[in-house]
């Protein structure tokens, strides 16, 4: 249990401490690295209650597909040398406020979930849901999603497919005049094609006064 | 086991993509190949949906998706249409170069997003149906990239149709939080007129579908849309997802939410009302014949939902008789605007109708026949389906319906005849070449056929709809 409780507070100390870091950090690519432990670490958290299926695809969403994203338009429109000026500037920015009215709002929505889930209980109603110890998660989501629900995740399927074939249909343009190797072709290629050997008759070239 | 014959069309329909997305992959300069064979597998499609046709409602996957005969009618017809889609717009897609192998792919996964649209018994699966379908649609607009007008419609129609999805999922999260289930039976069950929440997620989805059909008020995005795209394309999204979208409005208003039915009836009749009159006002001022469809296109769509809008068993029999005519009449507009073409450019402007008649007597006939179609002139099928809706609504007394509907034709008849009289009466301007595509004729004299030819047995449409709806 000691061990639990001491894991529990090092990654949530590591994740609070990168999500203040990609604010304060002055270097964008710095930032989005921050990010990235920030995503690692939540998904460490979630790990540790019991709720994997929704750690790993933290891993495999946003760290493997989210965040490299980001790196690559950081580093697409050359920002990372821009000093962001949150903290620590004399020139106080003028979406502070707004930034600090936002964040007010949603602690304070925060507050009325969370204390309406303390003080009343019978808010939220799952008692009625069955939930088993036995299987994991991703065991019980495959149970529906490959059965109950099969024809709904191949539409899906269709779905992405579609997506594919259109933003390859609307983007790719074949490049003209493009000389590409080809092996087989090299391989295959015999001394009769490349080779030519031509007979020339002597006394017949450029005549050359001396 | 669960009745995979029932949904055998659908999976057919998933692999065919695949497999001629791999064709069209390997096999260098293939795309008239997929072209066609997209075209043979819509054929075999079709005949898989009609093979299913006259079975009891099944429902299949937890009742989530339902096969009855109101399904299968739609299915085949939009499948029908699409066929004459492909086959009428061949000529112009290649003259365009936007002849890709993805072209037709992305026509298929329309289509497929719209059958699923069609059978869905359930918010999540409706909703997937519904992005499958407008996604390729999005890519289909853009299709032609280095044309500014054509990437503008794609961007706008992307956009906009995120915000009305937006508002879609809004409704229908809304609706499953306070009836406690996202299965339409169910959802039926669990809701009565007490609950606000559910209502007001009924606003949502009425307004996400009216976006999906361009209704007034949420039309803003069709006319730039159908100017911007290549026409193949407008002819696609003018005519198949309204049909689809027309069925999904059946639908919710008739099993989920029938019990509400005093709640959205004003609000059907007045989307229906400001349509038709904002359809016929709005297109008398345009120069382009494109924009004039959209606009038409418009009020069309006010008189389909002022079927649906009488909430009798009549009133969607006449919207599904309408929605048939109308996907003909645009058919064949669209087949006459593809025949305007001199040296591979396609004109599009009203002005370059100009006296048509006496260089192409048979081109002018057939636009005569579709343009007093769509009039709504006697004896010709546009007459017939304005008459069904005309008589669904006044038997249900809604007498102001009724004659606002009339005013409205009223109105619309004057740019149509306008046109008419461009073509007949004003100075020639020069010919238009006449070497047309063989598919293309063949659409032009079926659909104007059938336009031309449906009062000698208006019964034969109404016995098969009547026979396929009953609520």
């Amino acid at each position: 249990m000691i061990a639990h409780a001491v894991f529990f507070y090092l990654f949530s100390f590591i994740a609070i401490v990168s999500a203040i870091m990609v604010t304060a950090a002055r270097n964008t690519v710095h930032s989005v690295f921050f990010l990235i432990l920030d995503f690692i670490s939540i998904s460490c958290l979630f790990i540790m209650i019991g709720a994997e299926f929704l750690g790993m695809i933290m891993l495999i969403v946003y760290v493997g597909a989210v965040a490299v994203l980001f790196l690559f338009v950081v580093m697409m429109l050359n920002v990372a040398q821009q000093k962001n000026q949150w903290f620590g500037s004399a020139k106080s920015s003028s979406h502070i406020p707004v930034g600090l009215l936002v964040s007010f709002i949603i602690f304070f929505e925060l507050i009325i979930v969370v204390g309406g889930w303390k003080y009343k209980p019978d808010l939220l109603n799952s008692s009625t849901i069955i939930i088993s110890q036995t299987t994991t998660n991703t065991h019980s989501l495959g149970n529906v999603l490959y059965t109950d629900y099969i024809h709904l995740f191949q539409i899906s399927g269709m779905i992405l497919l579609v997506a594919m074939i259109g933003a390859i249909v609307l983007t790719f343009r074949e490049r003209e005049g493009l000389k590409r190797q080809s092996y087989i072709k090299q391989i295959s290629r015999e001394r009769k094609e490349g080779v030519q050997i031509i007979d020339v008759p002597s006394n017949k070239g450029v005549k050359i006064d001396v | 086991m669960m009745n995979l014959d029932l949904i055998f069309p659908e999976i057919f329909l998933s692999l065919a993509i695949m497999s001629l997305l791999m064709i069209g992959v390997f096999k260098k300069n293939s795309e008239k190949l997929v072209y066609n064979l997209s075209t043979i597998i819509l054929v075999i499609l079709l005949a898989l949906v009609i093979n299913l046709f006259s079975i009891d409602e099944t429902f299949v996957f937890n009742e989530s998706y339902k096969i009855d005969n109101l399904s299968i009618f739609m299915k085949s017809l939009i499948i029908m249409v699409a066929i004459f889609v492909m086959i009428s717009s061949f000529s112009y897609v290649k003259s365009l170069n936007i002849l890709k192998i993805e072209y037709p792919i992305l026509i298929l996964s329309s289509i497929l997003g719209m059958m699923i649209m069609i059978s869905s018994n359930d918010l999540i699966i409706f909703y997937l149906g519904l992005e499958l379908q407008s996604l390729a649609l999005y890519v289909l607009a853009s299709f032609n990239r280095d044309n500014i007008l054509s990437s503008e419609s794609g961007l706008k129609y992307f956009v906009l149709s995120a915000l009305s999805s937006g508002l879609l999922l809004y409704g229908c999260s809304l609706v499953y939080g306070f009836s406690g289930s996202t299965n339409f039976t169910t959802i039926a069950t669990t809701s009565s007129n007490i609950e606000y929440g559910v209502t007001f997620g009924l606003v949502f989805i009425i307004v996400g579908l009216a976006f999906k059909i361009s209704a007034v008020p949420f039309h803003m995005w069709a006319p730039d849309v159908y100017q911007g795209s290549p026409t193949s394309v407008t002819l696609f999204f003018s005519a198949l997802p309204k049909a689809a979208a027309l069925t999904v409005f059946i639908r919710f208003l008739y099993i989920p939410f029938v019990n509400l039915i005093e709640q959205w009836q004003t609000i059907l009749i007045f989307i229906s009302l400001a349509s038709m009159l904002f359809g016929a006002i709005a297109a008398i001022g345009q120069l382009n014949l494109k924009r004039l469809i959209a606009y038409s296109s418009i009020g069309h769509m006010g008189y389909a939902l002022a079927g649906l809008a009488t909430g009798t068993n009549q009133g969607i029999q006449s919207s599904v008789t309408y929605i048939s005519i109308y996907l003909v009449m645009t058919l064949a507009f669209f087949s006459c605007l593809f025949m305007l073409r001199k040296k591979s450019i396609f004109y599009e402007k009203i002005e370059d109708l100009s006296g048509l008649s006496s260089n192409h007597p048979i081109l002018s006939i057939s636009l005569l026949i579709v343009l007093f179609s769509l009039a709504g002139i006697p004896p010709l099928a546009g007459f017939f389906a304005k008459f069904y809706i005309f008589m669904a609504v006044i038997e249900q007394s809604m007498y102001f319906l009724a004659i606002v509907g009339l005013l409205s034709t009223v109105v619309a008849a004057f740019y149509y005849l306008r046109l008419i009289k461009i073509i007949y009466f004003d100075d020639p301007k020069g010919k238009f070449e006449t070497d047309h595509y063989f598919g293309l004729k063949v659409t032009l004299a079926i659909s104007t056929g059938i336009l031309a030819l449906y009062f000698i047995y208006p019964g034969i449409l109404n016995e098969l709809v009547s026979k396929i709806i009953i609520i």
